[in-house]
């Protein structure tokens, strides 16, 4: 929906483009990332960085029972075939997502969503450089996330404390809190 | 737009930038100023009763010049995003009204639209004016307490009261029409949670009927007020590119000259079908927000209007999707259907499931851009739900905007942001 | 030694007494009542709790969403200047209660403290909200689930967040307690484990 007129392919890095729910998804590799970000700002002008979401896809597919009841034509309670198979999600190439929600504010506004893919103790270079809001939101992804950012300036935690061991939004970390306890048992 | 020349990812993003290099949210003093020995560190603790919640900055002080600024932030932080990834997506619904606790309803509205869009949920016309409606009432009351705590802080003190007046009827609204005054948790998936109650509609009439007066008292205390012009005009000035740059959305973005408006420009429930005008400012300081603020607290109540006008024609349509498979099925067919009474226990017990997917989903919360991230895993909970909190990155213009600050013009500029610290910390 | 007009528990706590007229003694009264009995307070000391609950100034320690229907007890319509307590200080030398409305993260645990620490005695504790009284819905690694682990606690106002006239309710409590001779928490108890 969001496609320009010659098409995804001059992104540097592109490894894939998925479209589904009116959203585009490029999908790029993390060595090749300020580039590609630099050509989106520059060529296809988006110039607004709406968010940057880290991922952490360990254990993917494996926690649910099963996938989701129906097919794409739909669900119809009295044509039975039409509840679907169950169907387990597709494996991740790595165990972290970076995504970066671009905005151009134009006539037509257009969204998109630069992703890239990296593995535990891998590092994804900044884009601060081109979109100086990505400050925070990377000192948050790896504060929370624990993904190191190449070449930020000031990448310390920003959420929890200083001193503070762990990234509690890791799929391993747990949820912490303590057990309830209730007035009438002893 | 104009299209713009090749910017070099260099030292600076283009010229004449007034954000701070090399970080970009950190004012620092210079070298110079720091050898004259006078300069002082002051920490404006998170217990301070002019920074909107508990925010702490760290600013250093020539006299009374504001010459280093660092924001801290954190001391609200709740781990929503990991509490909702244990909780089914029905439970999840109550978690993000907590996050901007200003806002709720929109809040509300994000996370289910994210979901709808995964699910692919017809939502029923009557159900999308409604929340409009709530949305832009819950619009009104944000500004308001922004309006009233804002003015109180410059010592505008009878502004406060003059707010929270009004602020208490449109509580009363939630209350006849949800149960409750904040946190409503009336939006479900699929649309409304029930249907709505007998004299809303009045009730809600004779509100918007009174509110463009309170909202005349409003000017007349603060637009030509000599103390309030003195105070915001000139006062934060961020220009457009770096409003944009900064990421920079609402009326922070609106007040800096940008016409962008989510609501308008991409549309979502049934803002395409409302006829209503998105103030646009181009001076980029303390009163143009004020200004934006205020010309959309009256737009609102335009919307709003139209909104009761739709709505006083669907009496007895549904209020919610007809999907047995994700919404509960009318209770009186629990006593004769089989099958009803069977999708009722699945998604009470097991929670109903949403097809493997991420989307994205923005709309134009009274602070800017609000998003929501859900990725989903096809089970009865969420893999991953982010949330884009306005307020998180309009504190990173914090340090843009306080060149040639004083202190005094630091409180001004810090609540013209518009921050709820619940919204930054998640 | 005795109030005029006989114990509290004979007139019962006005709040309570007004909406149910037939309503025998709570809980509450009846410690109170036991309170009262061994305590037994002089003319001075009444004269005292009497000044100290027509004015006593909470400190602004709002958290989250529970401060913002605290902002709105101050408002004309809830309106606790009725109670000389508008006047909410920000300095915490100068402030008597300390209405902890909100979630207290771990990192906002220490700032707290030490604003309870530099309030000047006597002062009290609301915890006000399900957050502040024990976690709320946010049982995880983030929050301190309950605010009594860090200060000890004199009255818990449920609510998510409480209605202004439920945290009214609590303020009038606590201000029957005082006036009563209940001593302020720090001298009853310590923080919770």
């Amino acid at each position: 929906m969001t496609t320009p007129a010659g098409g995804w392919g001059d992104v540097p890095g592109l490894v894939g483009v998925t479209e589904a729910h009116h959203e585009t998804t490029l999908t790029v590799e993390h060595e090749r990332l300020v580039e590609a970000a630099l050509h989106l700002r520059d060529e296809a002008g988006f110039t607004f960085l709406a968010d940057i979401t880290a991922v952490d896809y360990l254990g993917y597919g494996t926690e649910s029972v099963s996938g989701f009841l129906g097919t794409p034509g739909g669900r119809d309670l009295n044509a039975p075939m039409t509840q679907g198979l169950q169907a387990v999600p597709a494996e991740k190439s790595r165990r972290f997502a970076m995504n970066y929600h671009l905005l151009a504010i134009a006539t037509p506004p257009r969204r998109v969503r630069l992703q890239t893919f990296v593995d535990d103790g891998e590092s994804v270079p900044s884009v601060i450089r081109v979109w100086p809001t990505a400050d925070w939101h990377e000192r948050e992804a790896y504060d929370l996330m624990g993904i190191a950012i190449d070449g930020h300036p000031n990448l310390v935690r920003i959420l929890m404390d200083d001193d503070w061991e762990g990234h509690p939004l890791r799929k391993d970390y747990p949820l912490g809190g303590e057990p309830v306890r209730f007035s009438g048992e002893e | 737009m104009t299209a713009t020349a090749k910017r070099p990812a260099g030292r600076a993003i283009y010229e004449g930038t007034r954000i701070p290099y090399p970080i970009p949210t950190v004012l620092q003093t210079s070298q110079a100023l720091w050898d004259t020995g006078d300069v002082m560190t002051v920490n404006f603790g998170p217990n301070h009763p002019s920074t909107h919640g508990v925010l702490r900055l760290v600013v250093d002080l020539y006299g009374e010049d504001v010459t280093g600024l660092a924001a801290v932030v954190g001391y609200l932080h709740t781990g929503f995003e990991k509490n909702m990834e244990h909780k089914t997506w029905w439970k999840c619904i109550t978690y993000p009204e907590r996050i901007d606790y200003v806002s709720y309803q929109n809040n509300e509205y994000v996370f289910v639209a994210a979901v709808e869009k995964l699910l692919d949920l017809e939502i029923p016309p009557k159900a999308t004016w409604m929340r409009t409606l709530l949305c832009e009432l819950n619009r009104i009351h944000s500004h308001l307490v922004w309006l009233g705590t804002s003015a109180l802080e410059l010592g505008a003190i009878s502004m406060f009261w003059y707010a929270f007046r009004e602020r208490e009827q449109i509580l009363d609204l939630f209350e006849l029409v949800a149960g409750y005054r904040m946190h409503t948790r009336y939006f479900q998936v699929g649309g409304l949670a029930e249907d709505i109650p007998r004299g809303f509609y009045p009730e809600a009439r004779k509100f918007c009927d009174w509110m463009p007066r309170a909202i005349d008292d409003y000017e007349t205390l603060l637009t030509r007020n000599k103390i309030w012009l003195e105070r915001t005009e000139g006062v934060g000035l961020l220009s457009a590119e770096d409003a944009i740059a900064l990421g920079q959305s609402g009326p922070v973005l609106r007040a800096s000259g940008v016409d962008w408006d989510i609501r308008r420009d991409e549309g979502y429930l049934a803002y395409h079908q409302v006829d209503f005008r998105v103030p646009v400012f181009a001076e980029g300081d303390v009163y143009a927000r004020y200004r934006v603020h205020i010309e959309e607290m009256r737009q609102s109540v335009r919307i709003a209007e139209q909104c009761l006008d739709r709505l006083e024609r669907m009496e007895g349509e549904p209020w919610i999707a007809d999907d047995r498979k994700v919404v509960l099925p009318p209770r009186h067919e629990l006593h004769t259907s089989m099958e009803s009474l069977i999708h009722h226990f699945k998604i009470v017990t097991e929670g109903f499931r949403v097809p493997e997917g991420e989307v994205y989903t923005a709309i134009e919360s009274p602070r800017g851009e609000l998003g929501c991230y859900v990725c989903s895993e096809g089970g009865p909970k969420p893999w991953r739900v982010k949330f884009r909190a306005p307020s998180f990155v309009a504190l990173q213009a914090t340090a843009t905007c306080m060149s040639d600050a004083l202190i005094a013009d630091m409180i001004a500029i810090v609540g013209s942001l518009d921050t709820v610290m619940g919204e930054v910390d998640r | 030694m005795a109030l005029e007009g006989g114990r509290l528990r004979d007139q019962g706590l006005k709040s309570e007494r007004l909406l149910w007229p037939t309503k025998g003694p709570s809980r509450f009264e009846e410690e109170v009542d036991d309170l009262e009995q061994r305590v037994g307070l002089t003319t001075l000391a009444k004269a005292v709790a009497w000044a100290q609950t027509n004015s006593m100034w909470p400190d602004t320690f709002g958290l989250a969403c529970c401060a913002i229907e605290m902002m709105s007890i101050v408002t004309a319509r809830y309106d606790i200047a009725r109670f000389g307590m508008e006047p909410f200080r920000g300095s915490p030398r100068q402030a008597d209660l300390l209405i902890v409305s909100g979630r207290v993260s771990n990192k906002m645990a220490a700032p707290l403290r030490q604003i309870y620490d530099q309030m000047l005695e006597p002062k009290w504790v609301i915890a006000m909200g399900a957050c502040a009284s024990s976690g709320g819905m946010f049982n995880n690694y983030a929050i301190v689930q309950s605010v009594d682990k860090l200060v000890p606690v004199d009255i818990y106002v449920p609510g998510c967040p409480p209605r202004p006239e439920q945290l009214v309710e609590g303020i009038v409590r606590l201000h029957e307690a005082v006036k009563a001779g209940v001593p302020p928490a720090y001298e009853l108890r310590s923080v919770a484990s």
